[in-house]
């Protein structure tokens, strides 16, 4: 059980108290943040720690620590963000902080002491995640011992492994939001992801393959069984890739494989209908609410509410429990992700994806875990059906273009399909499109609905976040590959 | 003091200090760096205020040597009690990874105790009301470029102005600080036309205000971008001549320079090992470090190591000289460092092939695609393969006849880098790198026409 009491408790503990601060101060802060006459106003408490712990070619050649803490404040009026922050969040500073945002939003300031705000405690308990410490020094033998496990594991799996380098971050994050409605939440986010990449060399070629493993949770969120499967992909990966023929080049049908290449969905839909490329007119979907967008069939999905997954959150980064958000639905464009400000001047309510790489950035309309639900297709009858094409299963990121729609993908992982059947692994594809062109030559899709292993982040505006992306295996008639080739 | 800057660098130079006497009297060897930045940044689209912050980080982070072990931490408050946590855990860390001779702090003979510092610091007006200011010109200039020339739409102008302070103490007694500024404008031009919509960015950045480009001139590039960009389409996939422009030439001179840092080498993840001595480009390319350029937008008295840079060659005639070393990478690789443990200085790479500016690039590319920017894509550090989606112009007997998108671009650096028949004298300066356009004879284009 995590966020209601249990982590504004924990938030009064970790922020509060060290800094001298009370309820009351915040409310005071509040109120005087406000007082010009803000339609939104609010303050940001975080306070994060993180250790990690590096191994290197059979030994822990370093490990690491960092910890921050602090305080933003927002005010909002009509389309003008006001914005500053402190790392001291005693009572002084945040006030010092809060007229920083007054002399920016260029209110002045009145003479008479604004009323303080009381605070209720809003967003509700949730069970997406626990609350535990996820960077006790105390794990530090069990996570060198998993680090060197892995080692052995990809070791053992193939001699052409050259290179093993394993990798464990843990992270802790505790927030307290209140705003100048006198709604107050809290939440406590744990975070830990578990990395290899290895290097297979054979007869001169060298090839990388890597993996990850990232979860809310501590070091028991991580079995055996779960690691294991992580060390045979980055093995398999590398080995496919020593082998890997040129690229081909040209419009073809493309395969992509379920989990991670979901990630096409994340960029080719998800961003473009974050709601303030909306209100600029900026997004290539601008207008087209409730116009078909895509093949029947295809459903994608923005729920923050899904246990265990990265991009979860009890409530976002403004105080609001995360909605499941339903973005397309058999194909036409259904909806949007609002933050509060956003929401605001659109006539609209947030629906919880206002969020914010930490307490110094300013929260957006950002994705949470968004994926395409599950169609009716036999993934086996799936590739089967391509004549010639490429069979896509690992992707290296992934970028769009919001004014115009196009986006790219480049594959760490994907093979040659002949008349039905994988012929050969290939080695650097880039794959083109425009978000509204590949959504409407989506002809098949499968029935194996699966997420990223918890690796995916997304960035925007220079902020990094951590989100998952999923789909099941789907075929998409024409897309632009590009390889070397001719 | 800056009114961006909350703390003085003697403050800095304190807590790094008392950071390394901690570890000190822990028995290890320590070296502490401190880091404090204020920023203000002004948003503007259309006349109206989009987002106005004040905004800056700080951090103090450790590194302690114990035993051949190390450990690092970091915080980002600098009072007693905070650095008296990440002393201590930094402690904890070196107890459980496992010994490395290399691992240990450089001679401290080879510390830049005293010596040349270049100025990274000019005092120019930085207040949130100048930013405003510069921003609301820059909105203005826009507007009036879209109002005569209705496929444009102004998008945000942005103003933003950075002061920092960094101290390093080691616990040899070496202990220096430096200020930085940095000044940043970019506008966003928004283009439609029938055949869609567009947009392009011109941003300019420098260490003091009076040497950004103007913002008449800086709004002109962004709605020339735009307008270049419209009618853009796809070209039939073939090998062909491509011209990088001299941003995107920029990029690939970074990979080269990242393929001969040292952490690259030693881990053998450089799609040029073993280089020093051996010839990887096209003989008529030289690249020059200089770590001590007035102002340079990567440059630096010494590294987060203490250690100087030098103004040297990287590459001569197409042969590497040197490499990008910090201690320890040095000393994996049986070297001593370059100074060079947070990557590399101002780089320029210079050519003595025939060459010209742009137009006379265009005609030595004669019929081929010209790369105005990277779109996404990857090069695989181990085996060198690259491949990139792009945007473009097409070019035909040395004329631009139409835009390009929806097209790849793929090869290998080794290839790439051998294949380089020219390097423009339209110069541009790209954070740390400049370099010209560059010409690479034969690449496979991926494209649907």
């Amino acid at each position: 059980m995590n966020g209601g009491d249990i982590a504004i408790d924990r938030a009064r503990a970790r922020l509060l108290g060290p800094a001298g601060l009370d309820e009351a101060a915040i409310g005071r802060a509040l109120g005087h943040l406000a007082g010009g006459g803000a339609d939104l106003a609010d303050l940001f408490f975080e306070t994060t720690s993180l250790r990690s712990w590096r191994l290197e070619g059979g030994r822990v050649t370093n490990g690491g620590f960092a910890m921050r803490q602090g305080v933003g404040a927002r005010a909002a009026h009509g389309g003008h963000v006001s914005f500053a922050h402190s790392a001291d969040m005693r009572e002084g500073a945040l006030q010092d902080t809060v007229r920083a945002v007054r002399s920016l939003a260029r209110d002045g300031d009145t003479a008479r002491q604004p009323q303080g705000i009381a605070l209720t405690p809003a967003g509700g308990r949730h069970d997406l995640y626990p609350v535990i410490d996820a960077v006790a020094v105390e794990d530090a033998t069990a996570w060198i011992a998993m680090l060197e496990r892995i080692d052995q594991l990809a070791r053992e799996h193939d001699p052409r492994i050259v290179r093993i380098d394993a990798n464990v971050r843990a992270q802790d994050t505790t927030v307290l939001i209140a705003n100048a409605d006198g709604q107050m939440a809290g939440d406590v986010r744990p975070m830990t992801i578990l990395s290899v990449m290895v290097v297979a060399e054979a007869e001169g070629h060298r090839a990388r393959g890597q993996a990850g493993l990232g979860r809310r949770a501590g070091q028991r969120g991580f079995d055996a069984v779960s690691v294991e499967t992580m060390v045979a992909t980055a093995v398999r990966m590398a080995i496919n890739n020593l082998d890997a023929i040129p690229a081909p080049v040209g419009e073809m049908p493309v395969v992509l494989g379920p989990g991670y290449p979901g990630v096409l969905f994340h960029e080719a839909v998800g961003h473009g209908l974050e709601s303030d490329h909306h209100r600029k007119h900026l997004s290539a979907f601008d207008g087209k609410v409730g116009e078909r967008i895509a093949a029947s069939g295809v459903t994608v999905i923005d729920d923050g509410g899904i246990a265990g997954r990265l991009g979860s959150l009890g409530v976002d980064d403004e105080g609001t429990t995360p909605d499941r958000t339903v973005l397309v639905e058999d194909g036409v464009l259904t909806g949007l992700m609002h933050d509060r400000v956003n929401a605001g001047l659109m006539n609209a309510r947030s629906t919880g994806n206002g969020r914010r790489q930490s307490y110094a950035h300013l929260p957006m309309p950002r994705m949470t875990n968004t994926f395409l639900a599950n169609g009716q297709d036999d993934p086996a009858d799936i590739i089967a059906s391509i004549d010639r094409g490429i069979y896509a299963t690992e992707f290296d990121g992934g970028q769009v273009d919001i004014v115009t729609g196009r986006f790219n993908f480049t594959t760490i992982e994907a093979w040659l399909v002949e008349k039905g059947k994988l012929v050969a692994p290939v080695r650097g594809a880039t794959l083109i499109g425009v978000g509204n062109e590949a959504l409407r030559h989506i002809s098949m899709v499968g029935n194996d609905l699966a997420f990223d292993t918890g690796m995916a982040t997304c960035g925007k505006q220079g902020q990094t976040l951590s989100v998952s992306v999923g789909q099941p295996t789907l075929r998409i008639d024409r897309m632009m590959v590009g390889g070397q080739a001719g | 003091m800056s009114e961006l800057l909350t703390q003085s660098e003697a403050d800095l130079r304190d807590a790094a200090s008392l950071a390394v006497d901690l570890a000190a009297r822990r028995g290890a060897k320590a070296r502490a760096s401190v880091h404090h930045e204020g920023i203000a940044k002004i948003a503007v689209r259309n006349g109206e205020v989009e987002t106005a912050e004040r905004s800056g980080s700080q951090g103090l982070g450790i590194t302690v040597f114990h035993d051949s072990r190390q450990g690092s931490a970091s915080t980002a408050g600098f009072d007693r009690a905070a650095i008296e946590r990440v002393v201590e855990e930094a402690m904890l860390i070196a107890q459980h990874v496992q010994p490395d001779v290399d691992a240990d702090l450089p001679a401290s003979d080879r510390l830049a105790h005293t010596g040349p510092a270049p100025e990274l610091y000019a005092d120019s007006p930085r207040s949130p009301d100048m930013l405003l200011d510069a921003a609301q010109v820059l909105d203005r200039a826009a507007n009036e470029i879209a109002a005569c020339d209705n496929r444009l739409r102004a998008g945000e102008c942005v103003a933003v102005a950075t002061e920092g302070l960094w101290a390093l103490a080691t616990s040899d007694g070496f202990c220096r600080s430096v200020q930085r500024s940095n000044d940043a404008r970019w506008s966003v031009m928004l283009a439609h036309d029938e055949g869609g919509s567009t947009s392009a960015f011109c941003q300019s950045q420098e260490r003091r205000v009076d040497a950004l480009i103007p913002p008449d001139v800086l709004v002109g590039r962004a709605a020339d971008r735009a307008r270049q960009a419209l009618g853009a389409r796809t070209i039939g996939s073939r090998r062909c001549p491509v011209l990088f422009d001299p941003f995107t030439a920029a990029k690939l001179v970074g990979e080269l320079a990242g393929a001969l840092t040292g952490h690259a080498q030693y881990r053998r993840m450089s799609f040029l090992p073993d280089p020093v001595g051996r010839c990887v480009s096209a003989s008529h390319l030289d690249l020059s470090e200089d770590p001590f350029e007035p102002l340079g937008l990567a440059s630096g008295g010494f590294d987060s190591e203490g250690i100087a840079g030098s103004s040297r060659a990287i590459l001569r005639q197409g042969a590497v000289e040197g490499l990008f070393l910090s201690t320890f990478s040095g000393r994996k690789l049986g070297m001593p460092s370059t100074g060079n443990a947070d990557g590399f200085y101002n780089l320029r790479l210079t050519s003595s092939a025939a060459s010209g500016d742009w137009q006379a690039m265009l005609e030595m590319l004669g019929t081929g695609l010209v790369v105005t920017e990277f779109q996404g894509g990857k090069t695989d550090p181990a085996s060198g393969n690259w491949t990139q989606a792009i945007k473009g112009l097409w070019v035909e007997d040395g004329r631009v006849v139409h835009a390009v998108t929806d097209v790849t671009l793929a090869s290998n650096m080794p290839a790439m880098l051998t294949g380089i028949r020219a390097v423009g004298l339209d110069v541009e300066r790209q954070g740390a790198i400049r370099t010209g356009s560059i010409l690479i004879d034969d690449m496979q284009v991926g494209g649907t026409a």
